[in-house]
């Protein structure tokens, strides 16, 4: 028997008809401190036209974060300066948003649950297949990026569609129902200007009974909140047209 | 059950410049020398490291052998000699080295 490697010219090549969606030239980041392995994920991946930062250790993970805005990270959990699952936690306080990967010998149901719940969107267990680790990137990196978690961050808050949470700095923000349906679709939009209607159909059904100044009074107090927590972000009205929900870095521009 | 080894072919595309075959060599050999004189901890890093990456670079035997030491680890059972023993085998089998007795 023969492996099945997806044999064609040179690794990396193969299967690429698969993988024709497959956004090119992504930067990713491989934190794994078994260097053979590291340096068959940079090779497969480089392959596939990615740009490919290889770390082995925790805390240099969390420098290259800071400084780069990378598609995908791949994250072994037996780090030798700590635990994976702790540096996923880490980077996911710290607001980064990019899809990872975790890679561990752990084959039990229950580590699997406790990566994916850490915050990790895939777990693959080692030993891998090559053509699997390929595919499974490719599918990471073909999610549109507001489905590449249901967390949405702006500036230094994470918006959690599925824990109904807004955290600043690591810490929960407590809103009611309806403002933290109106920050869910701000951020979704963040950048961008949501019209009035648009929140009123996000915010109200039809029965409900929608004054004048419903969402002004919504928007008000959302801003009020964020400001008293601390959110480094800034919440722009342009009358008659709608609003927008910025990092304080862009609106200061 | 015995895995059936992977082609040439397919070493050459996982480990083109024959580094993972290298690091077996050295694994083999410290193995070897660990199961004499016992180190456990040592041993342990090696193994759990076998467990995650031979079967990667098509060492499918060597690998399965490692995740049932590494498992044996994990739960904190004692570690068969045999086991080891199996071990070297079958790095000494995939490696083309002379066959020591177990």
């Amino acid at each position: 028997m023969t492996l099945d490697l997806g044999r064609a010219e040179g690794n990396a090549a193969a299967g690429k008809d698969h993988l024709r969606d497959a956004p090119s030239q992504a930067r990713i980041l491989v934190v794994e401190d078994d260097d053979n392995i590291a340096a068959l994920l940079g090779r497969e991946l480089r392959g596939l036209g990615h740009t490919v930062d290889l770390v082995r250790y925790a805390e240099d993970a969390l420098f290259a974060a800071r400084g780069n805005d990378y598609a995908l990270m791949i994250v072994d959990l037996g780090l030798p300066d700590g635990d994976g699952l702790d540096l996923v936690r880490e980077l996911r306080r710290r607001t980064v948003e990019a899809p990872i990967l975790m890679l561990t010998a752990r084959r039990r149901v229950e580590d699997r649950v406790i990566g994916l719940s850490s915050g990790a969107d895939d777990y693959l267990v080692k030993p891998f297949a090559v053509p699997e680790v390929r595919a499974r990137v490719t599918a990471l990196l073909r999610r549109p990026s507001r489905l590449r978690g249901h967390r949405i961050a702006v500036a230094n808050m994470v918006v959690d569609s599925d824990a109904l949470e807004a955290v600043v700095d690591g810490v929960s923000l407590a809103l009611p129902r309806k403002q933290f349906q109106l920050l869910e679709l701000l951020a979704r939009r963040k950048n961008h200007m949501t019209p009035k209607r648009m929140i009123e159909e996000a915010l109200y059904g039809f029965d409900d009974d929608v004054t004048a100044n419903s969402i002004e009074a919504q928007i008000s107090k959302l801003r009020r909140a964020l400001k008293a927590a601390g959110a480094g972000v800034s919440l722009e009205t342009r009358r008659g047209i709608g609003y927008r929900l910025l990092g304080a870095n862009q609106a200061a521009n | 059950m015995r895995q059936p080894a992977p082609s040439v072919a397919d070493l050459n595309l996982l480990d083109p410049d024959g580094t993972f075959r290298t690091r077996l060599e050295a694994d083999r050999r410290t193995i070897a020398h660990l199961s004499d004189t016992g180190n456990l901890g040592e041993l342990k890093r090696i193994v759990h490291g076998l467990a995650g990456a031979a079967g990667t670079f098509g060492y499918g035997e060597i690998g399965g052998i490692a995740i049932e030491i590494d498992d044996a680890f994990v739960a904190g059972e004692a570690i068969a000699r045999t086991d080891i023993a199996r071990l070297l085998t079958a790095l000494e089998l995939a490696l083309g080295t002379p066959e020591k007795s177990a």
